[in-house]
């Protein structure tokens, strides 16, 4: 029953929007080669489904990597951060300072620095753009211990490792997910903006900028409801995640 | 088992302070005087509380005895060891007024950090925490979370946790601080078997007067600036049950208490 009261309202409001959406463009309000309709996008998404399906493979996979690449490091880096003081007080505007770093200004110039048939520079962009949240998360989860928790691990004489594995890293945890929620559809949105800016033509990006230069807007349009479905599989499997690793909290409500 | 078993402490008692000071932030404007030549004996088996306002150094005396602090000066024996090689061997259980379980952790694995920590192995382990668990009478609950229990429920967990490895003295921070009346008294009750069942030593921080006449062989009463007992009242009851809330005896011994502590504050 939940279910269903979770789940009808949006799809209602989804079916409406898109209808109105048809609605619109079909009387003549937006001219079709602005905006097509979704019934054409649609149309386009069928035909060109095997097209969509190995870009999104390709756009994903290099998505998966940054996103991987860029939380491990984050991870790690918040570990060592949260252990010496002085680094975490100098760490977090630099991490704020990576944070401002515009993709757009980044990536023209990794293709440079790469061959122009390596995947590196795609995923170096979304392994950048995943670090910020995940740091700054987990950072904040590492130093927020609870003092009586710290105190009933010094009267155990419980070792700064121990502490750290028993305490501070599953404590952590919630924070860390919060960044990598943050961070999964942001891997994705970094590998496919990536694309826009040179480099291999074989992901979401690429073809969108591809079919909108030959003004096929439906096709073009179909790339990316194939970027944002990859999008939402990014996301929903982290919440997923995030259920699996953290039982304590899904039957809390119990 | 014999890993486990409680060392023998000898005649020391379970506790000894001998000219204890604690000043914080020592040689800075901000300098406080904690305590102040604080002599205190905990015999084995016996119930102390220390009571006070805020600020009488209660807490701090607690957690010097759990070598939590450093003290600034004096000498402090548990199991007749020093205090820093009795938290090593983990002479002592400690609660505090958060049950400060760990939410990621099932009750049973609560229960068993301690124990894991010592490096006990798994079967001794399981048995342990069985029993604890059935001395705080949480037997079916085992498997659940911290979140998914009552604040009453999670105290309890709390004390099982901390009497785990069968030490020889509790140390309690105004463990039932935070629950209510009802919840209180009945826990009063429980714990008052436990360590009649345990023959375990406790020292017991609280601000209330009838909590510690209730609990109590000796009462310790400490007035603040500095921080240092002024009074030990002596506490016998030949029973303590829920009767003996209502008794003479008990009112007498409130009374004593509460004079006690209204002289050490200075008007």
């Amino acid at each position: 029953m939940r279910l269903v009261r979770s789940v009808v309202p949006p799809v209602v409001v989804g079916v409406v929007a898109l209808l109105g959406w048809e609605l619109t463009v079909r009387i003549g309000r937006i001219a079709p080669f602005v905006l097509p309709e979704p019934s054409a996008i649609w149309t386009e998404l069928a035909h060109e489904r095997a097209n969509v399906w190995d870009a999104a493979l390709t756009t994903g996979l290099n998505a998966l990597i940054g996103l991987l690449a860029g939380a491990l490091a984050a991870v790690l880096l918040a570990m060592v951060a949260s252990r010496v003081p002085a680094l975490a007080e100098v760490s977090v505007p630099f991490a704020a300072v990576l944070n401002c770093l515009p993709i757009i200004a980044l990536a023209p110039i990794l293709y440079n620095m790469f061959e122009a048939t390596s995947n590196v520079p795609r995923r170096l962009v979304a392994a950048i753009i995943v670090f910020f949240p995940v740091f700054v998360n987990t950072l904040r989860g590492l130093r927020e211990v609870n003092p009586t928790h710290r105190e009933l691990m010094h009267s155990y004489a419980a070792g700064g490792w121990t502490f750290a594995r028993l305490v501070r890293l599953p404590g952590a945890l919630p924070f860390v997910f919060t960044g990598l929620r943050q961070a999964s559809s942001l891997a994705v949105i970094a590998a496919v903006v990536a694309e826009y800016f040179g480099g291999l033509q074989d992901g979401l990006g690429a073809r969108i900028t591809s079919a909108a230069a030959l003004t096929a807007y439906p096709r073009a349009w179909a790339y990316v409801v194939g970027a944002c479905a990859l999008g939402l599989v990014f996301y929903l499997t982290t919440l997923l995640l995030e259920r699996i690793s953290m039982p304590w909290r899904a039957r809390q409500s119990a | 088992m014999s890993e486990l078993a409680s060392a023998p402490s000898g005649p020391a008692g379970a506790v000894s302070v001998q000219g204890v000071s604690k000043v914080f932030n020592a040689g800075r404007p901000d300098e406080v005087v904690a305590l102040s030549d604080v002599d205190l004996t905990v015999e084995r088996g016996q119930f102390v509380s220390l009571i006070g306002p805020s600020g009488c150094g209660k807490s701090t005396l607690l957690r010097l005895v759990g070598d939590l602090l450093p003290p600034s000066a004096g000498s402090i024996t548990v199991s007749g060891k020093p205090a820093g090689k009795a938290r090593r061997d983990q002479e002592y259980g400690i609660a505090f007024q958060q049950a400060g379980l760990f939410d990621w952790r099932t009750v049973r694995r609560n229960v068993a950090l301690p124990l894991e920590l010592r490096g006990t192995d798994r079967a001794a382990r399981n048995a342990r925490v069985d029993e604890m668990l059935a001395l705080v009478g949480l037997s079916d609950f085992a498997g659940h979370y911290p979140a998914q229990l009552s604040g009453g429920m999670q105290q309890r967990v709390a004390i099982a946790r901390a009497l785990a490895v069968h030490p020889n003295l509790l140390l309690m921070d105004e463990p039932f601080g935070a629950l209510d009346e009802m919840t209180r008294e009945r826990l009063q009750g429980e714990l008052l078997r436990i360590c009649a069942a345990m023959g375990t030593s406790t020292v017991f921080v609280t601000h209330s007067i009838s909590e510690a006449v209730f609990l109590s062989d000796r009462v310790v009463v400490m007035s603040p600036r500095p921080g240092r007992i002024t009074t030990i009242v002596d506490v016998a009851f030949p029973e303590r049950d829920e009767t003996t809330r209502q008794s003479v005896l008990f009112f007498d011994a409130v009374t004593a208490v509460r004079k006690a502590l209204r002289e050490g504050v200075p008007a």
